[in-house]
C-alpha cells in the first residue's frame, strides 16, 4: 500500500474549476497546485487542445478527464517505488466517474445547480472511490478495474445446479439480472447479466457489492452508467455464506423483506455445494481439474467475446522438482507485475481494444498476436487470438524460446477443460 | 411501556457457567462468528432450543453511528472510516437467552436494518421497506451531538404511530467521549420521564465483548418476547402461535 499513499484524486467543476473533493493521499495537494492543474488544462482547452496527461522528470504522472462537460477528474500519482501507468490512471478516472453515476445518477452530476449541495451528495461516493484507489495496487487479483472485464471464477462442479438456482432466484424476484459472487468474483450469472450490462457496469457493481461484504442483505438504489443513468433501479444483495453473495437488479418490487424470504427456498439445498465452491475459490479461480505447470508464476486470461477474465496467482508450487526450486515471489508483487505486463502489452502490441493506441503501435503493418518481455524477476509472454488474450508470467529459468509453446499449451489446457 | 430488565429473562446470563455451551455457538476463536443467511447456530435436537426471528430498525440522524452500532452488536470490526450508508443494509445478530420462569433457552435472531438518512430522503420506498413488518425500532442519538438528541422526538413521531405494536428503545452512542458530551444526564432523565422509553448507552471505539452488548440485546429480547406473549394471550388460545419460530427452515 505504499504506492497508494502517493496516489491522489481530485474532482473539480469543469466550467469554473471549483474543487469538489480530494481523495487518496493523506497529504493534500495545496490549493495553488490544484489551481495550476486546472489552469493548464483550461489553457489548452482555450486553444483547442485537449490536455490528456503529463509526466514529470521524477516519475510523477498527472491524468485529466472531463466528463459530461460537467466535472473534471484529475489523477496524480507521486514518484513512489513503482510508477502507476497512464492507462491505469485513465481507467481509474473512468471507473470513478462510473461509480459516481452509479450512486448519484447522471442528472445529479451533469447539471450542477448548486455546488455546495453537490459537494454534500458526492460524499456518498467516497466509499467506492476509496476502494477504487486502493485497488490500483490490488493484492487479491482483481483486475476488472484495469481490464474492464468481469473478474470471474469457474466452479469445479455444481456449475449447472448453481446456474439453475441463480436463474430461478432472479426470476422469483421479478428480475432478469442476477449473479452469484464467490469472494467477489462472478461464478454464475443470468444471461441478461452478461448480455445487457456493460463490463464497466459489472465492474462498478462488483465494487459496490464488495463494499457491502459484511452486510447480511442490502437494498441499494443504483443508476447504471450505460443502461439506466437517469432512473434508479435497485440492487439487492444477500450474503448466503460469508464470502458468497447472490445479487439481483430489480425494479420497484419485490421489497427487500419479501425477497429475503425467498433465500431459504432457493438456496438452502445448495449450502454444501456453495461451501465446496468457496474452498476452491480460496485456492484458485480455476477448477482443480486444470493443472498448470509448476513454474507458472501468474496469469491473466481474457475472453474477448464475453469480456470475462480469470486471474490465477498460485499460492504454492504444485509438482515442482524437489531440488533447486526458487521460492515464489510475493503474491502482491506478482500481481503488480501481471498488471504492468498487461499495460505494456495492450498499449504497444494488442492495441485493437484500446482507443488510445500509442505511436509505437501505429508503426506496425500487421496486427501483433504475441509478445514477450524478459525481466530479472520473471519472463512474460502475451498471446492474442480473436477470442482470447493470455498474459503469462513464468520463472526466469524457463528458456525464452520455450515461452510460446508453454503459453499455447496453457491456453489450450484452460479452454479445453473449462470452455472459458 | 417497557419491561423491567431481568423480569422475564435471566440478565447477565452470559456470565453464568451454564450459558457457555450456548454462547460458544456464536463465538469462533474468541471472536463473534459470522453467519450467512443460510446459517444459524445449531444445538443438539434433544435440547429443544428454538430460534425466534425479529426485525429491528435502527433510526437516527446521519453520523450518530447506526452502522457502527450494528457492527458492534454483531461483533464485527468497526468501520475504520465513516462512510455514509447510501442504501439499506441489514445485519443479523444471534443471541441466546434463558427465560426465567421456565428455564427454557431461546436463540433470538435479530435482523438489524440500517438505512442512510440521505437515501431515505431521496427514495420514498426506503422508509416503507424498513418499516415493513418491523418488530422493534432503536432510536439512536449521539451524546456528542445535541442536534441528534433533540431530533429524537421528530424521529419517533415521523416513524411510528401511537397504535403501532412495536418495541421502542433509545440508544445513546459515543458515550465514552464524555469530554465532548453535549447531552447531560438530566436531559436523558427528563426524556425518559416524558416518553417512557428506556435509554441505553454504548461507547464508541472499543471492540465490544459480550458484556458490552448484553444489556441492549437482552432488553430487546425481553421486550420483544413480552410483546409476543401479550399478543398471543389477546388472541386467546390459537393453535398457530404468534411466535414465528422458524428453526426448521435453517440448515447448517
Amino acid at each position: 500500500m505504499l504506492q497508494a499513499e502517493t496516489l491522489q484524486l481530485l474532482c473539480l467543476t469543469a466550467s469554473s474549476g471549483v474543487p469538489l473533493f480530494s481523495r487518496g493521499s493523506s497529504k493534500q495537494l495545496p490549493f495553488s497546485v490544484i489551481g495550476s492543474l486546472n489552469g493548464v488544462h483550461m489553457f489548452g482547452a482555450g486553444h483547442g487542445a485537449q490536455l490528456s496527461s503529463c509526466e514529470t522528470d521524477r516519475g510523477s504522472r498527472v491524468v485529466w478527464g472531463v466528463f459530461q462537460d460537467s466535472l473534471m477528474l484529475i489523477a496524480v500519482s507521486g514518484s513512489g517505488g513503482s510508477s502507476i501507468s497512464q492507462l491505469q490512471l485513465r481507467r481509474l478516472l473512468e471507473n470513478v466517474w462510473n461509480c459516481m453515476v452509479l450512486v448519484l445518477g447522471q442528472d445529479e452530476l451533469s447539471s450542477i445547480r448548486n455546488v455546495e449541495r453537490l459537494k454534500r451528495e458526492l460524499r456518498s461516493c467516497y466509499r467506492l472511490i476509496d476502494m477504487l484507489l486502493e485497488r490500483v495496487n490490488d493484492e487479491e487479483g482483481f483486475m476488472g478495474d484495469l481490464t474492464q472485464c468481469t473478474d470471474c471464477l469457474l466452479p469445479s462442479h455444481s456449475g449447472l445446479l448453481l446456474q439453475e438456482a441463480v436463474d430461478s432466484f432472479a426470476q422469483a424476484t421479478e428480475s432478469e439480472f442476477g449473479c452469484l459472487l464467490l469472494n467477489g468474483r462472478v461464478a454464475r450469472a443470468t444471461e441478461k447479466w452478461w448480455s445487457r450490462l456493460t463490463p464497466q457496469e459489472v465492474v462498478v457493481l462488483s465494487v459496490l457489492v464488495r463494499s457491502l461484504a459484511d452486510a447480511s442483505s442490502c437494498d441499494y438504489p443504483v443508476f447504471l452508467p450505460k443502461g439506466s443513468p437517469t432512473v434508479a433501479i435497485r440492487l439487492l444483495s444477500f450474503q448466503l455464506l460469508p464470502g458468497v453473495h447472490v445479487c439481483v437488479l430489480c425494479g420497484p418490487k419485490p421489497s427487500l423483506h419479501n425477497a429475503s424470504e425467498l433465500i431459504s427456498r432457493f438456496w438452502s439445498t445448495l449450502v454444501e455445494n456453495l461451501r465446496t465452491c468457496l474452498e476452491q475459490a480460496k485456492r484458485s479461480s480455476l477448477p482443480p481439474s486444470v493443472s498448470l505447470r509448476w513454474d507458472v508464476q501468474a496469469l491473466l486470461l481474457i475472453n474477448c467475446d464475453s469480456r470475462r477474465a480469470l486471474t490465477v496467482c498460485p499460492r504454492v508450487r504444485v509438482g515442482a522438482p524437489a531440488e533447486d526450486t526458487p521460492p515464489l515471489i510475493s503474491t502482491a508483487r506478482r500481481l503488480e507485475l501481471l498488471r504492468l505486463f498487461y499495460v505494456f502489452a495492450v498499449t504497444r502490441y494488442f492495441t485493437s481494444q484500446e482507443s488510445t493506441a500509442s505511436d509505437f503501435a501505429q508503426g506496425f503493418t500487421h496486427v501483433p498476436v504475441q509478445c514477450y518481455l524478459v525481466t530479472d524477476e520473471c519472463k512474460c509472454f502475451g498471446l492474442q487470438s480473436p477470442q482470447h488474450q493470455l498474459f503469462l508470467l513464468m520463472d526466469p529459468s524457463v528458456p525464452t524460446f520455450a515461452l510460446r509453446t508453454v503459453a499455447t499449451q496453457t491456453l489450450s489446457a484452460i479452454t479445453s477443460a473449462t470452455g472459458f | 411501556m417497557s419491561v423491567p430488565p431481568g423480569s422475564i429473562i435471566v440478565s447477565d446470563w452470559h456470565r453464568c457457567p451454564d450459558s457457555r455451551e450456548f454462547f460458544s455457538k456464536i463465538l469462533h476463536k474468541k471472536r463473534r462468528r459470522k453467519f450467512g443467511l443460510l446459517e444459524a447456530p445449531m444445538m443438539p435436537p434433544q435440547m429443544n432450543v428454538d430460534l425466534v426471528r425479529y426485525k429491528v430498525f435502527l433510526s437516527g440522524k446521519t453520523g450518530v453511528g447506526k452502522s457502527a452500532l450494528a457492527a458492534r452488536l454483531a461483533g464485527l470490526d468497526l468501520p475504520k472510516m465513516h462512510y455514509e450508508t447510501t442504501g439499506i443494509e441489514t445485519t443479523v445478530v444471534f443471541w441466546p437467552v434463558r427465560l426465567k420462569e421456565s428455564g427454557r433457552v431461546l436463540f433470538f435472531r435479530f435482523e438489524l436494518w440500517d438505512c442512510g438518512e440521505s437515501a431515505m430522503r431521496r427514495f420514498d420506498h426506503m422508509l416503507l421497506s424498513c418499516k415493513e413488518k418491523v418488530d422493534a425500532i432503536l432510536f439512536l442519538f449521539s451524546f456528542t451531538d445535541r442536534g441528534s438528541f433533540d431530533d429524537l422526538t421528530n424521529q419517533i413521531s415521523r416513524i411510528t404511530e401511537p397504535s403501532d405494536r412495536v418495541v421502542k428503545l433509545v440508544v445513546g452512542t459515543k458515550f465514552d467521549l464524555f469530554m465532548h458530551t453535549d447531552v447531560t444526564e438530566s436531559d436523558v432523565t427528563h426524556f425518559q420521564e416524558v416518553w417512557g422509553l428506556p435509554v441505553f448507552r454504548v461507547g464508541g471505539d472499543v471492540s465490544a465483548g459480550l458484556g458490552e452488548v448484553a444489556p441492549l440485546l437482552n432488553a430487546l429480547a425481553e421486550n420483544l418476547w413480552h410483546q409476543d406473549c401479550m399478543a398471543a394471550s389477546s388472541v386467546s388460545i390459537s393453535p398457530q402461535a404468534a411466535l414465528r419460530e422458524t428453526s426448521s427452515e435453517i440448515i447448517v
